[in-house]
C-alpha cells in the first residue's frame, strides 16, 4: 500500500490513473517529488506573516481591501518572488494565477521583474515568466469548472506550489441575481468552488491567495459579527464577511489592506494582518513604487 | 448552467443522458462534480465512455491556462498607447490610452466630461486614423461640436469628412439597448470581415452612471448583477479586442471624510484601471473658466496626485495654459 496517497481506495485510483489518462504513468521522480511534498515557500515575505514567516502548505490566505489599497501590486510583490531564480534572490517555484475580472497587467509585471533583476536581458525574463501560468473565467460556472480541468497540472508539476485567485469575489452580485431568492441557490456555485479548493489544497499542498473586494460597509449591528468575527481582529478594520460560510472556514490568514490618505511619512498603504485561528495581529506599512511594493 | 444534452459533445448520446438524468445529474457541473466510479455501477454505462466525455466537456467549458510569457508575446505585439491629443492628458496618463483598460472620468455635472471625451474622439479619428465608438447615453454629443473640434485640427474638408465617418455614435437610453450596442460591437469585430466602418479601436461611453443610477437604490441586487454584467463585458470587449475604453460617471461626496468619490457605489470602483477627477476651475473674478483640472486618483502605473490643467472651452485641441500646470505627489 503506498502511503501519501490521497484517496482511501488505493487500488482502484491506481486503475483510475491508469485509465484515466491523467497523464501518463507517473515516473519514479514524478513519485518522488510528489511524496517529497512541494517546494518550500520559506522567505515568501516575512512582513505579510504574522507568525511563522512564510506561508505553510494548506495555507489559504484572504486578501481583503477596498478599491486602490494595493492588493494586486501585493500579488505582483509574492508573483516576482516565486517566479525568480534562486541567483536572483527568488525562489524558482511556478505559480497559477486565476484572473476574473481581467485586471492582471503583464507589463508591470515585466517591469518589476526588470528592477529586481538589473542586468536581465529578455530570455531571463521569458524564463521567468514561463514559470507563471495565467487563467481567465468568465463566471463562476466557469471557474468551478476551470478549477477542476486543473487538477491535472497540479498533480505533474510539483514546482507548481502558489494558487493565485483574484478576486474570488468578482461573481458575487451576478451570482446572488441568478440564484433567485434563495440564499443557498445564491451561493451554490461558490460553495462548490470552495469545496474543491479545499480538495486540492489538501491533495497537492498548496498555498492559495485569494483577494475579496469591500463592497459592503461595515455593520453597526453585533448580531452580524457573531459568526467570524468572534474570533478575528476587530481593530478598525472595515470588514464585513460576505461570501459564503464555506469560505469563512476555509480562510487561515486575512490581510486588511488599506489606503492611507495624506501620509506625511511617504508610506502609503497598511496592512493588518490576522492569522484567524491563533487572533495573532501584526500590522505593517509599504509603498507602493515603479520597482513594485516596498516595505 | 448548461444542461447536458445529446450532441453536446461527441460520445454524449441520448440514452447516456437518459440514464444519467434518471440518477439526478443534469448539467455539465453535475456530471464534472460527480465521481464517474459510483455513475458507471449506477447507471451500468462505461467508465471509460463516461471518462472521456468528462475530458471534452472539460476542455469545452473551462478555461485554458495561458504561459506567462506566451502572453508577453503577445502583448507586446497587440497592444497599442492611443494619444489623446493634448500633451498634459497624456502626461497624466503615462502617454496616452491604453488599450484593454478602462479608464473612468468622473466629475461633477459641467465639468467637461463629454467636451474631453468628445476632444479625445476627434484626435484618435483624426490624428491616428482609427474607428471610434461613442456610446453617449446622456444626449450630450453634438455632432457640431465634434465638427469644430475637427476643423481646428484640419483645414481640408475631406479630410474633416474622412475623421467624422470614422467616429460612430449610438445613442441608448438604458441599460439593455447599452448591453445590445455592446453586443453588437462585439458581433463585428469577431467577424472577420470588415462591417461597415472597420475594427474599431476607441470606445468611449458617456455616461455609465445615467444608465445605472436608476437600477441602484432598494433592496434588489438585480441593478448590482446587472451594473456588474456590463461592466464584465466593457472589460472583455477591452480585453478580447485590444480596444481603448473611456467611461464618464458623476461623482458623490464621501460621508465620512468628505473627499469626492466616483458614484455608483463600491462594486463600481474595482472596475476601471485608471481614473481621472475633472473639476472645473474658477477663472478670475470667481466666472466659471474654460479651463478644467483632472488630477489622477488612480493609476496602475502612476503616482497618484498628478494634476494638470485642461483647456476644454476653446476652439483647439486640449492644451495646457501656458505656465498654469500644477504637480502635486
Amino acid at each position: 500500500m503506498r502511503r501519501g496517497l490521497p484517496t482511501p481506495r488505493p487500488l482502484t485510483s491506481a486503475a483510475r490513473a491508469m485509465s484515466d489518462g491523467f497523464g501518463k504513468a507517473e515516473s519514479g521522480a514524478q513519485l518522488l517529488a510528489r511524496l517529497e511534498g512541494r517546494s518550500s515557500l520559506r522567505n515568501l515575505e516575512p512582513y505579510l506573516f504574522a507568525d511563522e514567516g512564510f506561508p505553510i502548505h494548506g495555507d489559504v490566505i484572504e486578501f481583503h481591501g477596498p478599491e486602490g489599497s494595493g492588493k494586486t501590486e501585493m500579488l505582483y510583490h509574492l508573483i516576482t518572488r516565486c517566479i525568480l531564480p534562486k541567483s536572483g534572490g527568488g525562489l524558482e517555484v511556478e505559480v497559477m494565477f486565476i484572473d476574473t475580472d481581467y485586471h492582471f497587467d503583464v507589463l508591470r509585471l515585466v517591469t518589476i521583474l526588470e528592477h529586481r533583476l538589473p542586468q536581465s536581458t529578455e530570455e531571463t525574463i521569458k524564463l521567468c515568466l514561463g514559470r507563471l501560468f495565467l487563467v481567465n473565467c468568465n463566471s463562476s460556472t466557469q471557474l468551478l469548472l476551470t478549477l477542476y480541468s486543473l487538477e491535472n497540472m497540479f498533480c505533474t508539476r510539483p514546482s507548481l506550489c502558489l494558487l493565485i485567485l483574484d478576486s474570488i469575489s468578482a461573481f458575487y452580485w451576478i451570482d446572488r441575481s441568478n440564484g433567485g431568492e434563495s440564499y443557498n441557490m445564491q451561493e451554490l456555485n461558490m460553495k462548490k468552488c470552495v469545496k474543491f479548493l479545499e480538495k486540492l489544497v489538501r491533495e497537492h499542498h498548496l498555498a492559495v491567495f485569494a483577494t475579496t473586494q469591500t463592497i459592503m460597509q461595515k455593520s453597526s449591528s453585533s448580531a452580524e459579527s457573531s459568526f467570524s468575527l468572534k474570533h478575528q481582529c476587530e481593530a478598525d478594520v472595515d470588514y464585513r464577511p460576505y461570501l459564503c460560510k464555506s469560505w469563512q472556514q476555509l480562510v487561515t490568514h486575512r490581510i486588511f489592506f488599506s489606503k492611507k490618505c495624506h501620509s506625511s511619512n511617504s508610506k502609503g498603504f497598511s496592512i493588518v494582518s490576522c492569522h484567524v485561528k491563533r487572533n495573532h495581529v501584526v500590522k505593517c506599512s509599504f509603498s507602493v513604487a515603479e520597482c513594485g511594493v516596498q516595505f | 448552467m448548461v444542461i447536458l444534452q445529446a450532441g453536446l459533445c461527441p460520445g454524449l448520446t441520448a440514452e447516456m443522458i437518459q440514464l444519467l438524468k434518471a440518477n439526478g445529474i443534469r448539467t455539465v457541473v453535475d456530471f464534472i462534480s460527480s465521481d464517474l466510479e459510483e455513475i458507471a455501477q449506477k447507471c451500468s454505462l462505461s467508465y471509460k465512455a463516461l471518462v472521456a466525455v468528462r475530458r471534452v466537456l472539460l476542455a469545452q467549458f473551462s478555461a485554458f491556462p495561458i504561459n506567462g510569457a506566451d502572453l508577453y508575446e503577445e502583448l507586446k505585439s497587440s497592444m497599442a498607447i492611443l494619444s489623446t491629443g493634448s500633451k498634459s492628458l497624456d502626461k497624466l496618463l503615462d502617454s496616452g490610452l491604453y488599450t484593454g483598460e478602462v479608464l473612468e472620468l468622473m466629475g461633477a455635472p459641467g465639468s467637461g466630461k463629454t467636451q474631453v471625451c468628445l476632444s479625445m474622439a476627434a484626435s484618435v479619428s483624426h490624428s491616428l486614423k482609427q474607428n471610434v465608438l461613442f456610446i453617449d447615453s446622456t444626449g450630450g454629443f453634438t455632432a457640431s461640436r465634434l465638427l469644430q473640434l475637427v476643423q481646428s485640427r484640419t483645414e481640408e474638408e475631406e479630410e474633416q469628412v474622412e475623421a467624422l465617418q470614422r467616429i460612430q455614435v449610438a445613442h441608448v437610453f438604458d441599460i439593455y439597448k447599452m448591453l445590445a450596442a455592446l453586443q453588437e460591437l462585439r458581433h463585428c469585430m469577431s467577424q472577420q470581415v470588415v462591417c461597415s466602418v472597420g475594427p474599431v479601436k476607441l470606445l468611449v461611453v458617456d455616461s455609465v452612471s445615467a444608465v445605472v443610477c436608476p437600477l441602484l437604490g432598494g433592496r434588489q441586487t438585480d441593478g448590482l448583477a446587472l451594473m456588474m454584467q456590463l461592466a464584465r463585458e466593457l472589460k472583455t470587449l477591452a480585453r478580447e479586442f485590444g480596444l481603448a475604453t473611456v467611461v464618464t460617471n458623476h461623482v458623490t461626496r464621501d460621508s465620512s471624510s468628505g473627499h469626492l468619490k466616483p458614484a455608483l457605489g463600491r462594486s463600481w470602483s474595482f472596475v476601471p484601471s485608471t481614473r481621472v477627477l475633472l473639476e472645473s476651475s474658477q477663472g478670475p473674478l470667481g466666472k466659471a473658466s474654460t479651463q478644467c483640472i483632472a488630477s489622477l486618483r488612480k493609476s496602475p502605473r502612476q503616482p497618484t496626485g498628478i494634476q494638470v490643467e485642461l483647456d476644454i472651452g476653446g476652439y483647439e485641441a486640449l492644451e495646457e495654459r501656458p505656465g498654469a500646470s500644477g504637480e502635486e505627489l
